[in-house]
């Protein structure tokens, strides 16, 4: 097998010169030992390094003949097939198998490398040695992360919102929607609509209008008519300026006494006197005495309550009379012996817990005060609040005991005190006269007694109307209220303070008029109750006891 | 002259330590002093200024990306880092502060992991910063790195000569040593430290193996290190002369050793104070690209 070698001299200046020699064998033996084909000088290079052997004209054979490998085509290896036009590296000289010639088998050139092209193929083969060489980047994805954030924080739930059909079809398939934005859990009765921010978020970067909270709550009562104060200029007052969702069940109902005290400061000034309420800041330290419904009746009888300032000689008109105290006392004597009262006995909270019943007189003090009118008849008592029956009852009475006779009260004429037996002759029709006469009598007689004298007046004030001046008649009995709601713009409910005893409260048991007013006042409640701080007392803000949508008349949505 | 160097971390007396810390006690005052109605989060007047203040801080601590490139600035740049990390710290807890410690799956708490993993990543490269660079200088024993790789050259081109002395074969594997001898590479090479001469070892003998196999040619050294091949050899017994050149031989390869570790770690340490930056850099764009979005979608949904 015929070989070309041909040597590559560089003569200096970029001139090159060819030197061509013939090398006969199987194989080209490559190394520093004298036999070699192919003579390297190099320290680096082995006695015997490689040789390369042709398969075929243009096909070679690669062997390392040492462990460090050799280098072809810049690859390290032990033994490779190779076409013409591969090189092989050896220490500084570089050998390309080629193409045959004519009239050869295989033909290699032999080049040295010179000083720059060592060091080129000597960086070429170095490994990076900074994170700068290798293929980490801080630029690109420092980009990549601000766009995607971009993308999937901000512009697809933006777009979401802008198409709504999109948003369903993001939120189907996982990507974020404007839900991504929500920023804390809804309140529990705004879930049921809360995938659909737009529900109350209705323009973009302007903040909810109460025309989306009344929507739905159409009934909500409104603070205070907008002709007469002008709200919105007192403080905000927007809907959320109170109601915060998204804070979970914390946030809807806010109790900040701020919401309240920076508009009810220098009320009068802010309303040009178009209020009459006092300022009131702060429960504990700033707060006008209470304002009490007294009862009051108009000249039609209808409960007209006075709302009045609490003041310490301020007296009440229930249209009773009746002694606290006296009834306080242990051991009364009662027609069915000894008996104690206390106040349950009469005061008995409704079925809500808010305010006490009426007082009953029949369950209450009929046990007692009994009705009765003729101790002939121990038994028999007027009804009860029903002036006009008591006297019917009467002449019905007396009649009867008239015309029975046997009844035996001296003043009553002979047959009607004699006891009629049967088979006795009847009442002449004379006799039936005067017998009816004296009942008609007697029975205005009692019934004065009743209402002047007996029973009635024990407790109530009992007129009679100046006209009618008929013994019997006309008799009025003033109009009573005992129980009831004192306190008409707060809510106080007894419910919440069953801890409590009834005389921490109400100084009933020294009380011996019932115009004492025992309607406990401001100082009462402080004992316990503070303001927003409250120290070592219950701290309880503006809301504690006053409601902001307390119109009777006027809703939010119709204002 | 103050007999401690100064580092980022008490640069002129600390003094954004102090300022630091100074914004952490006011924001935890306020917050403290603060009662809200409801509870506490970005939405009250001090959310919106903790979260005010956060965000422009966020965005200071973006600019040192740009004030760390231009050398015109009259500050000089330690300050400058070091009042990139006391108050980049803070930021943990103004943020914190303003979100009201409310966290949940939503775009506002992922703005908030992102940040806090640029902190946490910049607090490694805080420990990069006062660790390695001493390290370094140790490790270079007051060398160059380009000084250290020159004698490396040196001392092969000196081991080949004295092999090729001794015996062909030895000449063979001080020639595979120095071939083996890699040092750099890719990112996890340079930061383990790896010369990458035993998984080029490892290749090649496994190449070998399967060669020897094939051919059914036995010798040759197997053993892996050159230093241990060079004791089999020794042990082989030579006569004196060779004897004593192999020593030689051995002092010069471990020397290079010695050197390319040397270098390895070098390059180590360099790999380990730049790897942070890899993950600061883009995720402290993440959290920017982050803000954007949290200030927008809040006041989009006001």
């Amino acid at each position: 097998m015929r070989w070309l070698i041909r040597r590559v001299l560089k003569q200096g200046k970029g001139a090159v010169s060819y030197e061509e020699d013939v090398h006969f064998g199987d194989i080209l033996s490559i190394g520093r030992a004298a036999d070699q084909a192919i003579f390297l000088s190099d320290i680096r290079a082995a006695l015997n390094h490689a040789r390369v052997t042709a398969l075929s004209p243009g096909r070679y054979k690669v062997e390392s003949l040492i462990l460090a490998g050799i280098r072809v085509n810049g690859e390290l290896t032990y033994a490779t097939n190779v076409g013409a036009g591969a090189s092989v590296e050896i220490a500084s000289t570089r050998i390309v198998l080629l193409e045959p010639p004519r009239d050869f088998e295989a033909a290699v050139e032999i080049s040295t490398l010179d000083k720059t092209e060592q060091e080129a193929a000597k960086a070429k083969r170095a490994k990076p040695t900074s994170l700068r060489e290798t293929w980490l980047s801080k630029r690109f994805p420092s980009w990549l992360l601000f766009v995607l954030v971009l993308a999937f924080g901000l512009l697809l739930p933006a777009a979401s919102h802008f198409v709504p059909a999109l948003g369903r079809l993001m939120g189907h398939i996982g990507l974020p929607t404007t839900a991504s934005w929500n920023p804390g859990p809804l309140d529990a009765a705004h879930r049921f609509f809360g995938d659909d921010c737009k529900q109350c978020h209705r323009t973009p970067f302007l903040t909810v209008r109460d025309e989306a909270c009344t929507t739905c709550h159409t009934r909500m009562a409104a603070h205070a008519d907008p002709a007469r104060f002008n709200l919105p200029q007192l403080g905000e007052a927007r809907c959320g300026s109170c109601h915060q969702d998204h804070l979970g069940l914390a946030g809807m109902v806010n109790t900040d006494e701020s919401l309240c005290a920076d508009c009810h400061t220098d009320l009068p000034a802010r309303t040009q006197n178009a209020t009459q309420l006092a300022d009131a800041t702060d429960f504990g330290k700033h707060h006008p005495e209470f304002r009490v419904r007294l009862p009051a009746w108009d000249a039609s009888g209808k409960f007209t309550p006075q709302l009045t300032r609490l003041a310490a000689d301020l007296k009440e008109n229930s249209g009773l009379k009746f002694d606290h105290a006296l009834h306080l006392k242990p051991d009364l004597n009662s027609p069915r012996g000894r008996r104690s009262l206390d106040c349950a006995s009469c005061h008995v909270p409704d079925a809500g817990g808010l305010a006490m019943k009426p007082v009953n007189f029949q369950s209450m003090c009929q046990d007692c005060h009994t009705l009765g009118f003729d101790t002939f008849a121990p038994d028999r008592q007027v009804p009860h609040a029903k002036v006009a029956e008591v006297v019917y009852m009467l002449d019905d009475y007396y009649a009867k005991r008239a015309l029975e006779g046997g009844y035996t009260e001296a003043s009553a004429p002979g047959f009607v005190q004699q006891r009629r037996r049967p088979g006795d002759t009847p009442l002449s029709q004379q006799e039936t006269i005067e017998a009816l006469s004296w009942a008609r009598n007697k029975s205005r007689q009692v019934a004065d007694s009743v209402f002047t004298g007996r029973a009635c007046v024990t407790c109530h004030t009992v007129t009679r109307a100046a006209a009618t001046n008929v013994p019997g008649a006309g008799w009025q009995i003033a109009p009573v209220r005992v129980a009831g709601i004192w306190y008409g713009e707060a809510k106080f409910t007894h419910a919440k303070h069953s801890t409590m005893d009834c005389k921490d409260c109400h100084a009933a048991a020294t009380s011996k008029s019932a115009t004492d007013l025992l309607i406990p006042d401001l100082a009462n409640c402080r004992q316990c109750h503070a303001g927003a701080d409250g120290g070592s007392k219950v701290a309880s803000t503006c809301i504690a006891c006053h409601r902001y949508h307390q119109s009777g008349t006027l809703q939010l949505n119709t204002l | 002259m103050n007999a401690r160097h100064e580092s980022i971390l008490n640069h002129s007396g600390a003094r954004w330590l102090w300022i630091a810390l100074a914004l952490i006690v006011v924001s935890l005052l306020a917050y403290a002093l603060h009662s809200p109605a409801v509870p506490p989060n970005g939405g009250t007047w001090l959310g919106y200024t903790l979260g005010t203040i956060a965000g422009l801080l966020i965005l200071w601590l973006m600019y040192f990306g740009v004030r760390k490139r231009s050398y015109s600035g009259t500050s000089n740049l330690r300050g400058w880092l070091s009042a990139h990390v006391y108050l980049g710290t803070a930021l943990i807890l103004l943020a914190l502060l303003h979100a009201g410690f409310q966290v949940g799956w939503n775009l506002h708490t992922f703005f908030l992991v992102l940040m806090l993993l640029v902190i946490v990543s910049g607090f490694f490269g805080v420990y990069c910063y006062l660790r390695y660079p001493t390290l370094m200088t140790r490790n270079r024993e007051s060398a160059t790195r380009s000084a250290m790789l020159e004698e490396i050259a040196e001392l092969d081109q000196t081991a080949l000569t004295l092999a090729d002395g001794i015996d062909p074969k030895v000449h063979d594997i001080v020639l595979r040593s120095i071939q083996n001898t890699r040092l750099g590479g890719g990112v996890l090479a340079q930061l383990r430290a790896h010369d990458d001469s035993d998984a080029a070892l490892a290749g090649i003998r496994a190449a070998l193996e399967a060669r020897e196999k094939s051919q059914q040619a036995a010798g040759g050294a197997k053993s892996g290190q050159t230093i241990f091949a060079m004791v089999d050899f020794l042990a082989s017994g030579t006569n004196d002369r060779q004897a004593e050149a192999l020593r030689k031989l051995i002092d010069l390869l471990s020397r290079k050793k010695t050197l390319a570790s040397r270098v390895a770690r070098d390059i180590q340490y360099q790999a380990l104070m730049e790897i942070w930056l890899y993950f600061h850099v883009p995720l402290s764009f993440a959290t920017v690209a982050a803000l954007f979005a949290h200030v927008i979608a809040v006041f989009f949904y006001w």
